[in-house]
């Protein structure tokens, strides 16, 4: 290789962005830490315990965090400047659906629609269920050990919900990550399958043993806690509405084809649709890639409009493929929550990140 | 320029030999992974073999809006192949013409390689990447009347062409398309 340094290498080309989440601790409203120094990871094998949701489209990120300046004098000279309000935010699409990302882009709790009994009462969000198949010790994220026979509940190919009853506790529930906020029992009818009704831990079954169940991928919480049941799911159910705020880690990478690579981390993410759009916008399906948001006069022909008439947030996207087929798409819009920094305890939105190119100049 | 293109052409042909070892193509009696750069060959080859893939360059052009002191450049590639099919009734090449179609999307993925100096042995990392669309693919059929064109013209864009369909064989064949990019090793003014 040669040590003569390109500046052809400064310039960081992207095609996509690929989206990352991590759960944060709500208890102690403590993130997961994205260090730099496990940047360069393969996309497809990201570090622990960060959690792939694929590559999302017309990402936009901005920030509206005025500086205000100190004048001073007769004339009014500027003398010092501050930094006003922290207020950033971030948005893009989630071009695949599944239970974390139906979760993030609505943004209160998530549903599991457990399969229902005959004859049972029936409900918007998932009526009365069969009951739970007990999990016995020394099961793990990726095995249900439940005994002999009783995984014949369960068909391969199935989705499940795995967590405990819900027993009068309040607070935050869910194993692993927190998935609701119960205020108290009477708020959640004191219905024993609350928590699987809203748990992260689910999971599709690939092969049915004698006694376990296999899964296609690990519980996102980890191994079943002692106690907890497994429920077959049947759909997964957002709602507007709702009182709490799911609160997530989140990582963006833009994928190199020639340059180095440019991260974006967020400690704190909490959904926030609604609100306007003035960022610089990556479309994919766009030829020229980079525009300008609302409220800029950028790069031509670019913008994808997610706010309808008045400022209105578009839930989904439409992406048409050919007249009459379009693909549906998950909108999702985040406010950027601060996190102390361990360094210097400064109070931060997020974080950017470049890794140059092997070759590039330094500057 | 070169460099670009030699890079783009031999990433292809490594990835193929590592997708499946079998897909080969004997060229004055050396045999090589079935990816070959017309431009390469003697004027004289006989026709295109088949279940090989062909690279055609086309347009050049410097891509406006990007500024820096290397200028970005698009060269066009058309990548040809056709088939026979395997058996002698040849009822398998349509079979056959769709494992080609996968084996070219795949050895496209990751849709960028390093752009090295081939001219040099060992070659030499020239620091950048070339990097490309995903390819668009057009149906062909007839006597492969079309070969050695490079350029777009609209009647061909379903690439089939009318004296193509007057001479139809029994042959199946694919254009795939697709623009590389890279930056030049100009440094601009």
């Amino acid at each position: 290789m040669s040590t003569t340094p390109v500046r052809a290498a400064m310039v960081p080309v992207t095609r996509q962005i690929r989206a990352y989440f991590a759960p944060v601790n709500r208890t102690s409203e403590t993130p997961t830490v994205f260090d730099p120094c496990s940047g360069m990871f393969s996309l497809d094998a990201p570090p622990r315990p960060w959690l792939d949701l694929g590559w999302v489209e017309n990402f936009e990120r901005w920030y509206n965090t005025p500086t205000d300046v100190v004048r001073s004098g007769v004339k009014g000279q500027p003398a010092a400047q501050f930094r006003g309000p922290l207020d950033a935010r971030v948005e893009f699409t989630f071009v695949e659906w599944g239970k974390l990302q139906m979760a993030l882009a609505c943004g209160s709790e998530h549903m599991n629609v457990l399969a229902p009994i005959s004859g049972g009462t029936a409900a918007p969000s998932g009526g009365t269920p069969k009951p739970g198949v007990a999990v016995l010790p020394g099961s793990t994220a990726s095995e249900l050990i439940l005994g002999a026979g009783a995984g014949s509940a369960f068909a391969p190919g199935s989705l499940l919900a795995v967590d405990v009853d819900y027993q009068q506790q309040t607070g935050y529930v869910g194993s692993g990550i927190a998935a609701a906020y119960v205020s108290s029992a009477a708020a959640v009818m004191q219905d024993p399958n609350y928590v699987r009704r809203v748990t992260f831990n689910v999971g599709r079954v690939v092969e049915v043993t004698a006694t376990s169940l296999l899964l296609g991928q690990p519980l996102l919480g980890g191994a079943p806690t002692n106690g907890a049941s497994a429920q077959a799911v049947v759909a997964f159910v957002d709602r507007e509405g709702g009182s709490f705020f799911q609160e997530w880690s989140a990582l963006f990478v833009a994928e190199e084809e020639t340059g180095g690579r440019v991260c974006f981390y967020y400690p704190r993410l909490s959904p926030n649709p609604g609100q306007g759009s003035s960022g610089a916008i990556w479309n994919a399906n766009s030829t020229s890639a980079l525009g300008k948001g609302s409220s800029g006069a950028g790069f031509a022909g670019t913008l994808k409009s997610t706010t309808g008439s008045g400022g209105r947030f578009a839930r989904e996207d439409f992406a048409e493929i050919a007249r009459p087929l379009s693909a549906i798409s998950l909108r999702a819009s985040f406010l950027a929550l601060p996190s102390a920094d361990l360094n210097d305890g400064q109070m931060v939105v997020c974080y950017r990140s470049y890794f140059p190119a092997g070759m590039a100049a330094a500057y | 320029m070169q460099f670009a293109k030699d890079s783009f052409f031999l990433e292809l042909q490594q990835r193929l030999a590592s997708l499946n070892q079998a897909r080969t193509v004997t060229v004055n009696g050396t045999t090589v992974p079935a990816v070959l750069v017309v431009e390469n060959l003697p004027p004289s080859s006989a026709e295109p073999q088949p279940n090989t893939f062909y690279i055609e360059w086309g347009a050049a052009d410097v891509v406006g809006g990007h500024s820096g002191n290397s200028p970005l450049m698009s060269v066009d590639v058309v990548i040809s192949y056709y088939s026979f099919g395997s058996v002698p009734s040849m009822v398998d090449r349509g079979r056959l013409l769709a494992q080609l179609d996968d084996e070219l999307l795949n050895i496209c993925q990751p849709p960028n390689a390093g752009k090295r100096d081939y001219t040099q042995s060992p070659s030499v990392d020239l620091g950048t990447n070339v990097f490309w669309n995903q390819p668009s693919f057009t149906e062909g059929k007839g006597a492969g009347l079309y070969w050695g064109k490079t350029s777009f013209p609209e009647r061909m864009k379903s690439g089939v062409t009318d004296a193509a369909e007057s001479y139809q064989d029994a042959r199946v064949e694919r254009k795939a398309r697709l623009t590389i990019y890279f930056f030049s090793e100009v440094t601009l003014s």
